[in-house]
């Protein structure tokens, strides 16, 4: 017998303007009926050749250029290039420039969660977190303000050897009030989202991957750990001042896009953690008090000694990457984001190879979409948590 | 496939002028018969091995075998003027609660004019993209990898943009121009 609602394959073109293509990504989808049979991103639609760039301007001309990789994490970005020619001089950093880089990192990864969580939100047909997700993520930028002088990106404050200006008065007082109105409200996200049966029925099963795929394509970050891997470069480096805090790796097993929201949903929580130990603790405490300390007991104060400095060693312009080359690395709220530096004694590095987080965990996008309906395609490309600033440089 | 290789370790034993101290990983590479020579560590204490590009699959096969299970980052670089372009693969053992985990880095040295090597996409999967990459800044073919086109540049870019000794063009309507 003749099946008669046989249909040729249909390909349809998703982006690269749409909103739901976060950024300028274009998926190229061949359907069978609802059925997506195959997928084929095209990239590079915002390419800058940033590690281009990167081999003619010395560090601190090249810092301002970073945070436009991923422009919803500009910290991190501005972290990983630091602390590639810094660890490649072996400059030391001091416990309090540390400490505030921690503080930066860890609300950078909230908001980076934030971000991910209202579009991929959206993506799956709820509007409404988009904005609650705005409206805490404007207190992270109004701390980044008054910290940095800039919101968004563009934040400049990571130099080598420490931070480019210590925090203002009164800042760690507003990060703790940030702390203590945030933890209520990842509840109140946790109530409206996740035993909502529309939000669950939608990403529950969907774009799963397996423990040994996702180590074979080399996902990172919440992807890796929403597939059962318990890899946190926090935890596997101990770089910056991470081991002296008290938190947990979350992890789930399903490896579906239910888990990755699960994991996005609790980091927030671990960074909220690590943020009150790390304002608790800071060398030096309060600036106000550190500065008081400082007048009251003059120029032999301990006040004054390294590890209360927010900047250890001051570059100048002229400073030049020693010969040698390595691959530093940290954890990003997208996964992990490294640098390949070589340096030649020169002012401006050999290579600066950036490996991002996002790059590297869309790659597997095609195959989990493979066999799933079109309707899917959003909500799986939302699980991954792309920005296309960091995927094409 | 360990036994395929051998023979190719005869070619790099003229580097005798510096001679490195194999480590863990190189040692254990040449315990098992796979040729590779042991460069310099890294500035991180990462041990760097130099491959020829025929043996470049078995040894990451056996490294595959031998645990290194991720491929956390592949790239290239140029070595300078009129030297060597390079396809390094940086590999790392991945696993729960590691917290000092097991690095290599493995480096390919290939000719300018006529850069060609295998493919590892079929080992680790991560090399997709990466490899394309690198292809596309470098022209460095992968042979094998199911996908090489150019990926961040306009398909019809001429010119590797990466190398040192590409020339920018002065705007970019001169790519119509060819």
């Amino acid at each position: 017998m003749k099946i008669e609602t046989r249909t040729e394959p249909m390909v349809l073109n998703m982006g690269p303007h749409h909103p739901s293509m976060h950024g300028v990504l274009r998926l190229i989808v061949t359907l069978d009926g609802e059925d997506i049979i195959d997928c084929e991103p095209v990239i590079g639609y915002l390419h800058r050749g940033m590690e281009k760039i990167a081999e003619n301007r010395t560090n601190v001309m090249f810092v301002p250029y970073v945070s436009r990789w991923d422009y919803a994490a500009g910290m991190f970005n501005e972290a990983i290039t630091v602390n590639a020619p810094e660890k490649l001089a072996g400059i030391e950093v001091p416990k309090r420039a540390s400490y505030i880089r921690v503080i930066m990192l860890e609300l950078n990864r909230i908001a980076n969660h934030l971000l991910w969580l209202g579009p991929f939100l959206a993506d799956v047909g709820a509007q409404t977190p988009f904005f609650y997700i705005f409206r805490e993520r404007e207190m992270i930028y109004d701390l980044w303000e008054a910290a940095t002088g800039q919101r968004l990106i563009n934040n400049n404050y990571f130099r080598i050897g420490g931070v480019a200006a210590d925090l203002p008065y009164g800042w760690i007082d507003k990060c703790h009030d940030f702390c203590d109105y945030f933890m209520p409200v990842v509840d109140e996200y946790e109530r409206l989202i996740t035993n909502n049966p529309i939000f669950r029925r939608r990403v529950e099963g969907i774009g799963t991957i397996s423990r040994e795929e996702a180590i074979n394509w080399g996902l990172s970050g919440p992807m890796l750990r929403g597939s059962g891997v318990k890899w946190d470069l926090r935890r596997v480096d101990r770089y910056e001042c991470y081991d002296d805090f008290d938190w947990e790796v979350q992890w789930e097993t399903a490896g579906d896009c239910l888990a990755r929201y699960l994991v996005r949903i609790r980091e927030m929580r671990e960074s909220v953690k690590i943020l009150r130990q790390a304002l608790d603790s800071i060398p030096g405490g309060p600036f106000e008090n550190l500065e008081a300390k400082r007048m009251a007991e003059g120029p032999k104060s301990e006040w004054n000694g390294f590890d209360y400095q927010f900047s250890g060693k001051r570059i100048p312009p002229t400073f030049k990457i020693p010969a040698g080359e390595h691959y530093v690395r940290l954890e990003s709220g997208k996964g992990e984001l490294g640098v390949f530096i070589i340096g030649n004694d020169n002012v401006f590095p050999w290579r600066f190879k950036i490996r991002p987080a996002d790059f590297n965990n869309l790659q597997i996008l095609p195959h989990i979409l493979k066999g799933m309906k079109v309707a899917d395609v959003v909500a799986i490309l939302g699980s991954i948590d792309v920005i296309m600033g960091s995927v094409d440089r | 496939m360990a036994e395929d290789t051998k023979n190719n370790e005869n070619t790099p034993e003229t580097e005798e002028n510096k001679p490195v101290p194999a480590g863990p990983v190189a040692s254990w590479l040449s315990e098992n018969g796979f040729a590779g020579v042991a460069l310099e560590p890294d500035n991180l204490g990462v041990e760097v091995i130099k491959l020829e590009p025929e043996v470049l699959i078995p040894i990451a096969t056996a490294l595959y075998a031998y645990g290194f299970n991720y491929l956390q980052c592949q790239g290239g670089y140029d070595a300078g003027p009129g030297k060597e372009l390079v396809s390094f693969y940086h590999l790392v053992k991945v696993g729960d609660d590691i917290t000092q985990p097991e690095e290599v880095r493995l480096k390919v040295f290939l000719p300018r004019d006529n850069p060609k090597l295998p493919s590892v996409y079929w080992i680790w999967k991560a090399a997709d993209w990466q490899e394309r990459e690198t292809y596309d800044m470098y022209g460095i073919e992968y042979e094998g990898h199911p996908n090489l086109k150019r990926l961040l540049m306009p398909e019809d870019w001429k010119g590797w943009p990466m190398r040192k000794d590409y020339i920018s063009p002065d705007f970019y309507e001169i790519q119509d121009a060819y």
